[in-house]
């Protein structure tokens, strides 16, 4: 091996290592400083020497252009690295200040239902900037596994895990009786009718799920008790056990328009994992209003580098599963053939 | 969609799922007893008979939870459980590796935490799980530690000076465990890759420098030194490439285990556990 690829190998080597470890380190830091750090000056650096490095390798040695699978790792790796670095948020800094053209690479934008909204909020701190386009948001939902549960703690440590199905009556033991789910509410209220309170569901805009629960103790009078969603660990000091009312999200669904010139020019529900693509940004399903559900929070992501990640996905996959499995896999058919043709030959 | 709590404390599982659990983890240890005192063929059959019985553990939880089950720690080491045999028997038929009786007690090896460790609590599956990725990204990299685990014993025999095994057509254990990783870490590759396409369709970055993804880079990284550090070498300094793999399945065992558990990498897969 000439020294100049003897060099290239071992700052190839010796830069692989260094990104282990600093994988590693950045891994105690946490999510937010990790990113802030791959980002900052000397890993940028970094990054651009170990694209140079591989684009070197590239024209050093021959083997990795001639061999299919080498190639098309190395390629790929290419790719990746490039595909992030134009989509880093320093690049994207130097191409506003160079060109002008100014472009979100990230933030979050909150969108009452029945209105629209094109503010983003950038990460930094309160800034914000604005979508070409308006976002309009029909109708926020949240979506439920069925059946939800009541648990039932004992001081003991006993409990059960009853499904909570209306009118279903549950026996706990001989001690402590049974319960009933009477009703559940969305959005329980109480208000006030003749001296009685009423309890009820309702259809205005809010969200406090409820059970109304009958427990008939063997020794003792039928008790009601309410047991709250958002407001779990609530028990009476007469009663046995403590009540929790467990509902699992199984889906957040926002039902979305963008909309151009007063024209709806796209639509799409976005749940997680099914983000609505639209004028080079990606909207994904963030977070919600907790308290009433009247507001769902985006992500907004611009795609800038995502098709050369893609790509350089792509180029390593198939480089990959080419070079270490399927090259040997058609050569050993091939193999196989051969000796079966030679077997037959000499047969004949 | 964060941390559940953790059940730390070991406990026995009184039902179905842990008695087979239990059931393949005996077999397994059966199968090395007789392996090593010289019953090749019991060995392998009550190896393949372990398997079988991890594999249908694994199917028994399936059916229980209603989705594929690689949710959650007890789900992964569950299927890991059962991928001993078909991968040793792959790395013997194909690769002519040998340390069978290694593979036997991975098998059981990654059964104890299932068995004793994990809470088998079933989880309904979150939003960000209900994805097509979820489980090629998970079996993907369940194959690869394996593969791994197998490519270490390898390695250590190297160090241990541990001779070939005669009578088969086995290759030295520095050889072998360049086959094991050449034919693991493809599927290490894809599972990088699959989780960040993951992680762009659900929370939109496909690289967040979520600690779990840095261990996993690192884990990547790791075999890729040792491929390039062969390459330049060859079998010249066959103890360091030993130390390479061994420190390779340093990394994907913290990856697995550290990432998961302690509270020190709060994130993104603290869901996972």
């Amino acid at each position: 091996m000439g020294k100049l690829r003897r060099a290239v190998m071992w700052t190839a080597l010796l830069l692989i290592i260094l990104l282990a470890v600093l994988s590693a380190y950045g891994a105690f830091l946490g999510a937010e400083r990790a990113e802030r750090f791959f980002n900052s000056i000397p890993l940028t650096l970094y990054w651009l020497v170990l694209t140079a490095l591989l684009v070197a390798g590239m024209v050093l040695f021959r083997r990795l252009t001639r061999v299919p699978g080498l190639l098309l790792v190395h390629l790929g790796c290419i790719l990746v690295l490039a595909g992030g670095i134009w989509g880093s948020e320093a690049v994207c800094g130097l191409r506003e200040r160079l060109f002008g053209i100014s472009r979100i690479r990230k933030g979050q934008m909150a969108i009452f239902e029945g209105t629209s909204e094109r503010r983003v909020m950038l990460p930094e701190g309160d800034q914000s900037a604005e979508l070409p386009f308006q976002v309009a948001l029909k109708d926020f939902r949240m979506e439920y596994y069925k059946p939800a549960h009541l648990l039932i703690q004992t001081r003991e440590g006993q409990s059960w895990r009853i499904p909570a199905e209306i009118g279903k009556e549950f026996i706990l033991d001989e001690q402590l009786g049974s319960v009933e789910i009477i009703r559940s509410f969305e959005n329980f209220k109480i208000k006030e009718e003749d001296g009685k309170n009423v309890y009820y569901d309702d259809p205005l805009p809010g969200y406090n799920p409820a059970l109304e629960v009958q427990i008939d103790p063997p020794d003792d009078e039928v008790r009601t008790r309410f047991v709250f969603e958002l407001f779990p660990g609530h028990a009476h000091p007469e009663d046995e056990f403590s009540l929790l009312y467990l509902r699992v999200i199984s889906d957040y669904v926002s039902e979305l328009q963008i909309i151009q010139d007063n024209k709806v020019v796209a639509e799409k529900d976005i749940e997680v994992n099914h983000p609505l693509y639209y004028g080079g940004y990606h909207f994904y399903q963030h977070s919600y209003d907790n308290r009433a559900g009247e507001y769902t929070v985006l992500m907004v992501v611009s795609s800038t580098g995502l098709n050369l990640v893609y790509a350089g996905y792509l180029m390593l996959s198939i480089g990959v599963l080419w070079h270490f499995w399927l090259r040997h896999l058609l050569g050993a058919i091939e193999l196989r053939r051969a000796k079966g043709q030679t077997a037959q030959h000499n047969g004949d | 969609m964060r941390k559940a709590k953790l059940r730390s404390t070991m406990e026995i599982k009184y039902t179905i799922q842990g008695l087979l659990i239990y059931l393949s983890i005996a077999v397994y240890l059966l199968a090395f007893l007789a392996a090593i005192l010289g019953g090749r063929k019991a060995g392998r059959f009550l190896h393949a008979l372990g398997s079988a019985v991890a594999a249908l553990s694994f199917g028994y939880r399936w059916h229980h939870v209603r989705h594929v089950p690689l949710q959650n720690l007890f789900e992964v080491f569950l299927c890991l459980g059962m991928l001993s045999y078909p991968i040793s028997r792959f790395c013997r038929r194909v690769l002519r590796v040998g340390g069978e009786h290694g593979d036997m007690l991975i098998g059981a090896v990654v059964l104890l935490p299932a068995g004793f460790v994990f809470s088998a609590e079933p989880q309904r599956l979150p939003p960000a799980l209900q994805c097509w990725l979820f489980t090629p990204h998970v079996a993907v990299y369940a194959l690869s530690y394996i593969f791994m685990a197998k490519a270490t014993f390898q390695a250590v025999a190297q160090l241990a000076g541990k001779p070939a095994s005669s009578g088969e057509d086995i290759v030295p254990a520095e050889l072998g465990t360049y086959r094991i990783v050449c034919a693991g870490f493809p599927l290490l590759t894809l599972g990088l890759i699959l989780g960040s396409w993951w992680g762009k369709l659900a929370w939109g970055d496909y690289w967040g420098w979520d600690p779990k993804e840095l261990w996993s880079l690192a884990s990547w990284l790791v075999y890729l030194g040792y491929l390039h550090f062969r390459y330049m070498f060859g079998k010249r300094h066959a103890r360091i490439n030993s130390l390479w793999v061994v420190a390779g399945m340093a990394t994907i065992v913290i990856t697995l285990f550290w990432v998961n558990l302690s509270r020190l990498f709060a994130g993104l897969h603290s869901y996972a556990t």
